[in-house]
């Protein structure tokens, strides 16, 4: 997966190593180091794979070159968003607050409204015979359409 | 302040009696620094059971209801004022919420 770089020529091996590599000591598989080697890799000489340093030094360059470009527009895309949701943010705090106070505002006439019905010692007399000559009803039932269903037993 | 409604059961009494009654009641709660908001009159019902009060076997009452502002330290002192009343068969204090608004916050999740 990452080319691993490592053994002995590390040093060597970092200056020409590509930037997508990861510099790590190489990882032992299935043997351990007292395992003797495999018949078939006797006298193997394990070469990495030829890299032309002019390339190399050129990739190197643009790849830098272009993660500095890439790097700079994503920390400024993201300022961006960041700035637009603060914004967004405060819009919305603000428009909660004014509903707030409206309604507020609202509830309070309403309740001055209503303050006109209210009893005081004057009508208290006057409204108290009121009760008396109307008594109300609340024993009834509604259907899921709304409409009123009377039908208590008279006592 | 807290909106309440008081339900009052009163003894069933002759028209002068129960508006002297109800003006004593409400003058109580002016004197406490309530607002009275209105006064209804649910009739005059057979009790669902007898009820005994001061001495007395009831089976029939007028209901009423009551609802006004007060501050909560009052209840306490009013309900036993009322509690003493010898007209009254039983009163009850309740609370009323404001209603419940209907936004999209609580509910069964579908």
């Amino acid at each position: 997966m990452f080319q691993v770089i490592g053994g002995r020529s590390v040093q060597a091996a970092r200056l020409v190593a590509p930037r997508s590599a990861v510099l790590v000591e190489a990882v032992r598989g299935r043997k351990s180091r007292t395992d003797p080697v495999a018949k078939s890799k006797e006298g193997r000489i394990k070469e990495p794979p030829p890299v032309d340093p002019v390339e190399m030094v050129v990739l190197k360059e643009r790849y830098s070159e272009y993660q500095m470009i890439m790097r700079a527009l994503r920390v400024q895309v993201e300022k961006q968003e960041a700035e637009r949701k603060q914004e967004d943010a405060a819009a919305k705090r603000e428009r909660e607050q004014q509903e707030f106070i409206r309604e507020k505002e609202r509830e309070i006439l309403q309740l001055q409204e209503d303050a006109k019905t209210f009893i005081t010692m004057e009508n208290l007399d006057q409204r108290i015979e009121e009760a008396l000559d109307n008594p109300k009803n609340y024993n009834f039932a509604i259907d899921k359409e709304g409409r009123v269903v009377k039908q208590t037993i008279l006592q | 302040m807290p909106r309440y409604e008081l339900a009052l059961i009163l003894k069933t009494m002759q028209r002068p009696e129960t508006a002297a009654t109800l003006r004593r009641t409400v003058e109580t709660l002016m004197e406490r620094g309530a607002v009275v908001r209105n006064l209804e009159n649910l009739g005059e019902k057979l009790l669902p059971y007898k009820m005994a009060k001061h001495n007395q076997s009831h089976t029939r009452g007028t209901y009423f209801l009551l609802d006004f502002y007060a501050a909560p330290s009052i209840l306490n002192r009013l309900l036993d004022h009322l509690h003493r009343d010898v007209d009254v068969v039983r009163s009850t204090v309740l609370r009323k919420d404001p209603e419940v608004s209907n936004s999209n916050c609580c509910g069964p999740k579908s």
